[in-house]
């Protein structure tokens, strides 16, 4: 460097003047041009002047389902593009209302719960885009796919199930499936026949308002003409000339957007929505990058409704962007992110370790630090203490047998179990020592590298176990590493939400997903439920109470049998405190612009569920809202 | 016979090297994502299996893992498994033969996280935006950049105290601090440009005035973002290169014996510009990486994100084409530069040939 600047005063006198000269000309014509170039690019075109494209008053932009381009929206396929799941095209026979917990109709008008099966009675009017109608043998069609085909989706549903049989009004079976349909002469009755070794209605309720109902007489050929082989099928892109029954068509789509267009001869206009078509022509959804994108797009009216996470979302009031709840929580939360402790690894599979740790935890923090203040603040067990899991919950049995924040008791639940902190002269934990006097090795706490909000949670949740005397950290791993440890059980602590999507099961799902004993291996081996390996079958200290009322509470219809079933269930977790649940969060976040559209629902308008158009029953305010006239 | 060419000579063992290099290349890029733990159907069933009962998580991993080629079949066709119970991996060794024989027919196979998109049809319509960002702004920010950076050295004086700090400054900005600064002022608060996306939510890619308006206006909080960086950069390295030049024994012997101005400019420019054509080359070479930054930041269109959701989610057929692009792109921009400094610079040629 100042042999640089020495050559540089030497060379100050060697100038010339004419160079002086010359230069300043060409440089002032060459900025001249660069600034040209960067003012040509400044040509703003005004709103109203396209003439190509969607018009913003015919338009609906939805955000925060799509992440990246389409690769397929192939009803079987496998990368489960949202678009295609959702009932914009294709139509699942039920909608939940999560508001009201009852089941909305669609392509089935009624259905009814009997001992040992569900009947559906399928909408008359219901009609293909090609003018079909949908019948009871597209219905068990589609189920029937899962029993053929074990990797689909629907798969699952026949441990549950015996058959799906379709009737006629005269009570005739389906053995003439193949008959050339015709008029109203054709199946409209479906049954499930519950398998009654496993009797659950509630997983099949949850079935019927989750499985898009697929047409029989277009998705058949095309897979005979494959020789029936599923992976030959999936490369189809079912892109174009699809045949669907809902009330929107895929229009386009590129790695920017996603746009559907309205289907005015929708044959639920006239059969369910008094002969309106929905209001928007066109529902695009734009494809962002990050989070932030789509925040930005909501606050400038881009957007009309996202599912993103909006930090602090109150500051964006004024610019016309609304949640369900104009204050705290501003959503409404039905799920519960939590920690799962390793019951195979010690020390975590000490009752007395984990329920000091669940004192310790410090929820308050993580609700209003973490999470935006997006809770309510949290009450112990699994029920949600607010909704329609309400009436499962017992206050008294939280007071006597749960764990709150509570630094004190924490100490005291470590000293009971043995457990001896050891802390250095500036109040650091340097070890926790066992009840064998040896010092216990760090209990890491895994969550995914870059789940921002996770990790916030997990760095206050380690900061608390700590203060109490817990040697507990933070590891962040890279996020398909997470998925095989979880399943695998390769973890002291892991960050994971059970069940998270409000549906007829609920609350049951969520106690099943962490405590069920079906399909129990030891960790090495992989298990999708109760992934921490909670209550062994095999040991001696095995529950089987546990998985007794797991499997009572399905079959359960009185709400007082319900209620005694929840609570006993409930403070078995609380005692034994096997995960350690940390805050509440939404299923899915749903924001909303004002500046284009009206009558969204929120809190204080509150017809459908907070749920952006296309999932499940949130499609049905596309025929009530309003555009803003400017 | 070509030692009576010593160019030809020149170029003919560069490319060889080149040949060389290409083929280590692209056995790294084979084989270093497929060396960690992570692999791609873990990814995917991450997704779609939690809660799953065990029987149906197992149904779907086998399928996945036969879609994708990446599992041992026994006679009957099943995947096998081994003591532990899972399933038996097709070897390294086995996938790059299969790999190079796809490559051998210009065949980057299908995507696996995108299940069925093939991985050319990915690259195509992600290159034209990636492509479009990034060849004028390394273009133009090279030129304009040299150009200022060369005034500064002749100069001196005020322009030269000005242009210096800032050049600096713009050199030194990292460009997602660049970049945000940029979407919050004129994006955000002035909302002067649009903050996300490559045209209007509302339009479609066509040949139409409007839609080359709308992709213009969205253009420049991305363009600027590097651009500018660009400028500062190349300005920098010119600046210092043209002062070295200056103060060389052969400026001062051509000033002693009289040679014009021009002259003199002529030839310290072409000197100055050497170092300045190998830092052009490799920026357009690796230009086809895309600007991630930006194109996160924007929400911009590009290879950039492809390659990164790629890297995230171990699609090993994705990442390699990327790579693979990336490879060819880099060496064949080495190459030129080679051969054309070869050409410009006489000196080079002779060392390469030991003479």
């Amino acid at each position: 460097m100042p042999e640089t600047r020495s050559v540089y005063r030497s060379e100050v006198s060697c100038g010339s003047s004419s160079l002086r000269v010359q230069l300043p000309a060409r440089a002032v014509r060459l900025l001249a041009i660069g600034v040209a170039l960067l003012g040509l690019a400044d040509c703003r075109p005004k709103q109203d002047e396209k003439n190509s494209g969607f018009s913003r008053a015919e338009t609906f932009y939805l955000g925060g389902r799509q992440w990246g381009e389409p690769s397929s929206f192939n009803p079987l396929g496998t990368s489960g593009w949202p678009i295609s799941t959702m009932n914009l095209i294709y139509e699942t026979l039920l909608m939940y209302d999560s508001l009201s917990g009852q089941m909305q109709p669609l392509l089935a008008e009624s259905y009814a719960v009997h001992d040992d099966r569900i009947e559906l009675l399928l909408n008359p009017a219901a009609r293909w885009n090609d003018g079909q109608p949908i019948s009871a043998w597209d219905v068990s069609y589609t189920f029937e796919l899962g029993k053929k085909y074990k990797s689909l989706n629907i798969a699952p549903i026949w441990q549950y199930l015996n058959a799906v049989r379709a009737y006629g009004q005269d009570g005739r079976g389906d053995q003439d499936a193949k008959r050339p349909m015709s008029g109203n002469d054709y199946p409209r009755h479906v049954v499930f026949e519950l398998n009654l070794d496993k009797k659950n209605p509630l997983v099949v309720l949850d079935a019927l308002q989750a499985q898009s109902i697929l047409p029989r007489h277009a998705i058949e050929p095309l897979l005979a003409a494959r020789g029936d082989n599923l992976d030959e099928f999936k490369k189809l892109k079912f892109d174009q000339n699809v045949v669907s029954s809902g009330p929107y068509r895929l229009l386009s789509y590129s790695s920017e957007k996603i746009a559907v267009v309205r289907d005015d001869g929708y044959w639920g206009n006239q059969a369910l929505h008094g002969g309106k078509k929905p209001v928007p022509k066109y529902i695009v959804h734009p494809i962002y990058k990050s989070n932030d994108a789509f925040s930005v797009a909501l606050r400038q009216g881009r957007l009309d409704v996202s599912t993103t996470f909006v930090p602090r979302i109150w500051l964006k009031a004024k610019k016309g962007v609304r949640s369900w709840f104009d204050r705290e929580p501003y959503f409404v939360t039905s799920s519960i992110p939590m920690l799962l402790a390793n019951h195979q690894r010690a020390p975590v599979s000490d009752v007395h370790l984990r329920r000091a740790m669940a004192f310790a935890i410090n929820y308050k923090d993580i609700r209003e630090l973490a999470v935006s203040g997006y809770s309510e603040p949290l009450e112990p067990g699994l029920i949600l203490p607010f909704g329609l899991e309400r009436k499962f919950f017992s206050e008294e049995d939280a007071k006597r047998y749960g764990t709150r924040f509570d630094p004190e008791r924490a100490k005291a639940e470590l000293e009971a179990g043995g457990y001896v902190a050891v802390f250095g002269p500036d109040g650091q934990l340097l070890e926790t020592r066992g009840p064998d006097g040896k010092p216990l090795p760090t209990i890491y706490v895994k969550s995914p590298t870059g789940w921002s909000d996770w990790e916030s949670i997990v760095r206050i949740a380690v900061k608390s176990m700590r203060a109490v005397g817990i040697d507990a950290r933070e590891r962040f791993v890279d996020t398909s590493l997470f998925w095989n440890a979880l399943y695998e059980g390769d973890f002291d602590l892991i960050m994971f939400t059970p069940s998270t999507q409000p549906s007829p099961s609920k609350p049951w799902s969520r106690f099943e997903a962490l405590l069920t004993t079906r399909d129990f291996v030891r960790t090495g081996q992989r298990m999708y439920k109760n992934m921490g390996r909670f209550n062994d079958p095999n040991a001696a200290a095995y529950l089987p109470r546990i998985d007794a009322l797991l499997a009572q509470i399905p079959t359960l219809t009185d709400d007082d049998a319900r209620l005694s079933a929840y609570r006993e269930l409930n403070v078995l977790f609380m005692q034994l405190q096997p995960d350690i649940p940390l805050v509440y969060r939404p299923d899915t976040f749903y924001e909303f612009s004002i500046k284009h559209w009206s009558n969204l629902p929120s809190a204080a308008n509150p017809y459908l569920p907070p749920l952006i158009p296309g999932d499940r029953l949130g499609t049905n305010m596309l025929w009530s809202i309003a555009p803003v006239s400017n | 016979m070509l030692s009576n060419h010593p160019t030809l000579e020149h170029i003919f063992r560069r490319a060889g090297w080149y040949f060389v290099t290409f083929l280590v290349a692209i056995t790294i890029n084979f084989f270093l994502p497929r060396l960690g733990d992570a692999n791609p159907v873990d990814t995917i069933l991450a997704k779609v299996s939690a809660g799953l009962d065990s029987a149906s998580a197992k149904a779907k991993e086998e399928a996945y893992l036969k879609e994708f080629n990446l599992v041992e079949l026994d006679a009957t066709g099943n995947v096998k498994r081994d003591a532990r119970g899972k399933p038996v991996r097709t070897s390294l060794g086995r996938q790059f033969i299969n790999y190079l024989g796809m490559s051998v027919r210009l065949d980057l196979g299908s995507s696996i996280l995108q299940h069925p998109k093939r991985v050319s049809e990915i690259i195509k319509t992600a290159l034209p935006w990636t492509l479009a960002l990034q060849l004028p702004t390394i273009v133009f920010g090279w030129l304009l950049g040299n150009l200022l950076g060369a005034l500064a050295a002749y100069k001196r004086g005020v322009f030269d105290r000005v242009l210096y700090p800032l050049a600096l400054l713009a050199s030194a900005i990292p460009a997602f601090c660049f970049g945000m600064l940029l979407v919050y002022v004129l994006g955000i608060r002035l909302e002067w440009f649009p903050a996300v996306g490559g045209y209007d939510d509302g339009l479609t890619p066509e040949v139409s005035w409007a839609f080359f308006q709308s992709a213009s206006y969205y253009y420049v909080l991305p363009f600027l973002s590097v651009f500018l960086i660009v400028v500062g950069g190349q300005a920098i390295g010119m600046r210092s290169m043209c002062i070295y030049e200056l103060g060389s024994d052969y400026v001062k012997y051509a000033k002693l014996l009289g040679i014009k101005e021009r002259q003199i400019l002529f030839y310290m420019f072409r000197n100055a510009m050497l170092p300045q054509l190998t830092g052009l080359a490799l920026a357009l070479g690796t230009m086809t990486s895309g600007a991630l930054i930006t194109e996160m930041i924007f929400s911009y269109p590009g290879l950039g994100m492809a390659v990164l959701t790629a890297i995230q989610g171990s699609d090993y057929p994705l990442i390699t084409g990327c790579t693979l692009l990336v490879t060819i792109c880099v060496l064949i921009a080495n190459f030129s530069v080679d051969v054309l400094i070869g050409f410009l610079d006489p000196r080079i040629r002779a060392a390469q040939l030991g003479k």
